[in-house]
């Protein structure tokens, strides 16, 4: 099942594959997913950092991503979320659509006559 | 495992708290973002706005997850329950099939006893349990019998009724111009049937006008005698038939499921009250009265009003008083009940029987398992320190006694229905509701009932004993000969003699029941059953009002049946032994009882016989002579009477030449001949006194429905045809019904007694062999365990004799214990066998003494050949084991 079933929410599947980028590295909690995405973007995709958790729950729901209680840096109790080998295949297929996607979006925008 | 959080599984320990981890997930996610803010400068108030502006709607987000968690919580649950489930069920799976001997035996006992029980469960259902097919049966009164009278009073007094019916049981011959027919029937008040709440499946009721004197001539017809006798056709509605010569409309037919008030009722006629006819409407008291009880209003009220008010009408009654104890017996019952009767105890009974069956297989299963639970010591030691815990080992042993009862109980449903299907054949006449018998929805939940209690009752106490079991002790000792094995010894005891218990109660019923059977079957009936004919013989009211067409017919059947080769005599009489319920009737004696004021002798019974009646019964004459033909009317009246009348009246003289007369004004009769009593009613009556009268000369007789017997030479079976055609030959309006040998006739008066016997013996011989099999296996297990104690007995000297004696005398003491626990609950039950008991008393010290040294016996012998095998105990090799 891909997120595109849910085509009406593209950032749902946006988030999704942030997430899961997010979590390539190794595991991480969700804190640590939101300064990820904010570090990478530059802030410039700035999620509502809530709609993490809601989102983190649809995959593991979807056995993309797992989750255990462990102890973070600062001694803390937190919830780790990692990827799954499943969640390595889905990243791989939903990251070559939507590079592709991108480009061709990115091209038809380059053509002339140019924007502004 | 995989797809699955690892913490769950810790978190499990204690209930898991799911607002509290998402709180503590979101809490930490907030403070994060609040350091880093004030890491990167803000004030600790601006770093708190900015985090939860960054969050978002914290509480939107937290319900969300909270929600969402807790649903996945409970998915996880169900699905971890039945993965263990799966898992219990295939480790059980393969543990039954690496013992395919023990799997065997379990399943088929189980299944046995199981089958048993469900097919007794049916029969209690449909008769006992099941509500009466009508709208709120719960409403429904059965309130007495009584006259006429007394029924339109009552409806006129209650006041805890909507309604109140009333139907009268009638037999009469019917004749739809093919065949005349003895039909049993039902005369009832037009608004019994919607009272009942039950409407024709063809065509329609009763009108209320229909229950006027005259406006009766129509008929509701039953579902079978439309099938087998009308063909089932819808024109059957409007069809005229002849209901004792006079011709009567079939209105509608009922419902297939409709039997009321028996199985054997074919058709409904409305009954109709004449309160002008005094003497009709108060003198016979034979009508039935139900009703139904008011809304709100409970049925112990409504009993109490009848039994309050019923007795009030004692000053209604023109013809005579009936005496200040009127009516204070009347004892409304439930419809229910009282369509039940005291079947229901019977069956209850059988029930009873049946589980106590099912109990002994448990107990045989429970010791089997405890056997295995021991041969199994080490691999169940071994999943427990692998770290089973105590209560996932349990599951798995009842999750394995649960799978046995479960495959037992599908095959006995099988088996059920077998049983079921021989039942109905074998279930004596009279049984209520018999119809309605059937393995059902509600059957099969009883069956799953019964595989779930049987599979927690004979796995549990053996689950517990093997999951109790310490690690260190199995594993250090190997196992053996640890105070376990001693506390083992006792439960194997205890179920043994539970076992023993529950089935001389069972043996001690089932002999008490054979020993009333052959009592019965040995009564001295007073008559020949042997080369005997009989058949019922019913004219219709109309055209044979007059004697002398009714002396014409049975004249001719004579003739014509003494006419036939291989006949030796043919006689007629208005009643025919054991066939049917015989009523007392008063006399007078002279010089003795001669007024009718005083209270008169109620005699057994009066029967009105042709002259070669007793000659035909095969009545031997004791004194003076029978009937001639002479004896006709215009002659002086004679009677001929029994011993006990003799022996009674005139003790010590000769009744011959005393005069005896029935009630009221009747002139006197002459004894001319005694002759030995006679059994009428039943095989159990006791009132064996009789007066036989001329039939010519009979002044008494009120129905022309009569017996013809016939004595054959050859065996009587097959004249049952020449029978009807003679009576088909001499007048086809006349219905002939109950063509049956002597033998048959006693042989059915007896069918319930027979039925209930050979049920309760084959339950009682059973539970002999489940026990003797229980007591083998339980020897033959302890005599395994101890064999090196043998070992060392015989090393030290002992002779086999003596180990003999030792496992031989621990059965004896075991069966002892249960014999005399069984003896005991014996004395207290079997007087529930009541009026099923003929000739022997319920504590019959007999059978009690018998069974109980039965069971001793059998221990003995079930014991002997493990006591013969602990005798070929090597003691070198066993002593070697240690």
């Amino acid at each position: 099942m891909s997120p595109r079933a849910d085509p009406n929410d593209l950032l749902q599947g946006t988030l999704a594959i942030l997430i899961l980028k997010a979590l390539l590295p190794g595991p991480a909690h969700g804190y640590g997913i939101a300064r990820w995405i904010e570090d990478t973007t530059e802030d410039v995709l700035r999620v509502e950092e809530g709609s993490l958790y809601p989102a983190l729950r649809r995959l593991e729901d979807r056995r993309w991503v797992s989750s255990e209680w462990g102890l973070s840096d600062n001694n803390r109790r937190a919830r780790f979320y990692s990827i799954t080998a499943a969640g390595r295949k889905h990243l791989r297929n939903e990251a070559t659509v939507w590079l592709r996607y991108s480009q061709a979006v990115t091209r038809v925008l380059r053509t002339a006559p140019a924007i502004g | 495992m995989s797809g699955f959080p690892r913490w769950r599984r810790y978190i499990r320990l204690v209930r898991p708290d799911v607002p509290a981890d998402v709180d503590e997930e979101l809490a930490f996610h907030l403070e994060m973002r609040v350091e880093r803010n004030i890491a990167l400068g803000m004030t600790r108030e601006a770093a708190r706005s900015e985090a939860i502006e960054r969050f978002g709607d914290l509480t939107h987000f937290r319900e969300q997850l909270v929600k969402h968690d807790v649903r996945r919580q409970s998915n996880d649950e169900r699905t971890e329950y039945l993965r263990d489930l799966a898992q219990d069920l295939r480790f059980g799976f393969r543990a039954l099939r690496r013992a395919p001997g023990f799997a065997a035996a379990t399943i088929l006992t189980l299944s046995l006893c199981t089958g048993a029980n469900a097919a007794i469960f049916s029969v209690v259902d449909a008769v006992v349990l099941r509500p009466l097919p009508y709208s709120r049966p719960e409403q429904l009164v059965s309130l007495g019998t009584g006259a006429a009278g007394e029924f339109l009073a009552l409806r006129e007094r209650l006041r805890s009724f909507s309604q109140l019916a009333a139907w009268v049981e009638q037999t009469h011959p019917i004749d739809d111009g093919q065949e005349a027919l003895r039909v049993e029937g039902a005369a009832v008040t037009t608004n019994l049937l919607p009272m009942l709440g039950v409407t024709p499946q063809l065509g329609r009721g009763f009108l209320r006008e229909e229950g006027q004197p005259g406006r009766n001539n129509v008929l509701l017809i039953s579902d079978a005698i439309w099938q087998t006798h009308f063909g089932g056709t819808r024109d059957i509605v409007g069809r005229r038939i002849l209901v004792e010569g006079t011709p009567h409309t079939i209105v509608g037919v009922m419902p297939r499921e409709f039997h009321f008030p028996a199985a054997t009722t074919q058709y409904w006629q409305p009954g109709s009250f004449n309160p002008s006819n005094v003497g009709a409407t108060w003198g016979v008291w034979d009508k039935n009265f139900i009703g139904r009880v008011a809304p709100g209003v409970s049925v112990e009220r409504a009993r109490r009003e009848v039994r309050d008010v019923w007795p009030t009408l004692r000053t209604l009654n023109p013809l005579w008083d009936p005496g200040p104890d009127y009516r204070r017996d009347v004892n409304p019952q439930p419809l229910q009940t009282s369509v039940v009767g005291p079947t229901g105890r019977l069956l209850w009974i059988l029930f009873g029987c049946v589980v106590l069956v099912l109990l002994i297989g448990c107990v045989n299963v429970a010791n089997l398992l405890l056997a295995r639970a021991t041969a199994r010591e080490r691999e169940l030691t071994v999943r427990a320190a692998l770290g089973g815990g105590r209560g996932r080992l349990l599951r798995q042993l009842l999750t394995e006694s649960l799978l046995l009862s479960t495959t037992g109980s599908a095959l006995g449903i099988g088996f059920s229905v077998f049983v079921v299907r021989w039942l109905l054949t074998e279930l004596p006449p009279g049984i209520p509701r018999a119809e309605e018998i059937r393995v059902n929805g509600t059957v099969l939940l009883f069956t799953a009932a019964v595989a779930l209690a049987t599979g927690v009752l004979f796995g549990i106490v053996p689950a517990l004993r093997a999951t109790r079991s310490n690690v260190r002790s199995s594993a250090v000792g190997g196992g053996r000969r640890t105070s376990r094995d001693t506390q083992h010894h006792r439960i194997s005891g205890v179920l043994v003699a539970a076992e023993v218990a529950f089935a001389v109660l069972l043996v001690v019923a089932a002999t008490l029941l054979v020993r009333s059977f052959s009592a019965l079957r040995t009564v001295r009936l007073g008559f020949d059953t042997d080369h005997i004919i009989a058949a019922r013989i019913t004219p219709p009211n109309r055209g044979y009002h007059d004697t002398s067409r009714v002396t014409a017919l049975y004249e001719g059947l004579r003739s014509r049946l003494s006419a036939l080769p291989g006949v030796t005599s043919v006689a007629v009489t208005d009643k025919l032994p054991i066939a049917q319920v015989v009523y007392g009737a008063a006399f007078r004696v002279q010089g003795q009882y001669e007024d009718a004021k005083h209270n008169l002798p109620s005699i057994g019974h009066l029967q009105d016989v042709t002259p070669e009646y007793l000659r035909t019964m095969g009545i031997p004459l004791l004194r003076g002579r029978g009937f001639t033909d002479a004896d006709r009317g215009g002659e002086p009246l004679v009677a001929i009477v029994s011993e006990s009348v003799a022996r009674r009246y005139w003790p010590g003289e000769d009744a011959l030449g005393k005069r005896v007369a029935p009630p009221w004004d009747s002139p006197w009769m002459t004894i001319v001949g005694v002759v030995p009593d006679t059994r009428q009613d039943s095989l159990r009556d006791t009132s064996r006194t009789s007066v036989y009268v001329p039939w010519a000369q009979s002044t008494l007789r009120y129905t022309s429905e009569m017996w013809v017997v016939v004595r054959t030479k050859r065996e009587p079976a097959p004249f049952a045809t020449a029978l009807r055609s003679a009576v088909r030959d001499i007048d086809r309006t006349v219905a002939v019904s109950d063509v049956r040998t002597m033998e048959a006739v006693v042989s059915d008066s007896v069918r319930k007694a027979r039925f209930t016997m050979l049920l309760v013996a084959a339950f009682a011989a059973a539970a002999l062999l489940l026990g003797s099999i229980g007591i083998y296996g339980v020897m033959s297990y302890l005599v395994g365990q101890r064999t090196q104690e043998m070992g060392i007995r015989i090393a030290l000297g002992s002779t086999a004799g003596g180990v003999i004696g030792l496992v031989v005398g621990r059965a004896i003491r075991l069966a002892s214990l249960g014999a005399v626990i069984g003896l005991a609950a014996a004395l207290i039950t079997t007087r529930w066998l009541g009026a099923l008991l003929y000739g022997v008393s319920a504590l019959d010290p007999v059978t009690f003494i018998a069974t109980a040294l039965l069971f001793l016996l059998v221990a003995a012998a079930a014991s002997y050949g493990p006591a013969w095998r602990a005798t070929r105990v090597d003691p070198v090799r066993a002593l070697r084991a240690e």
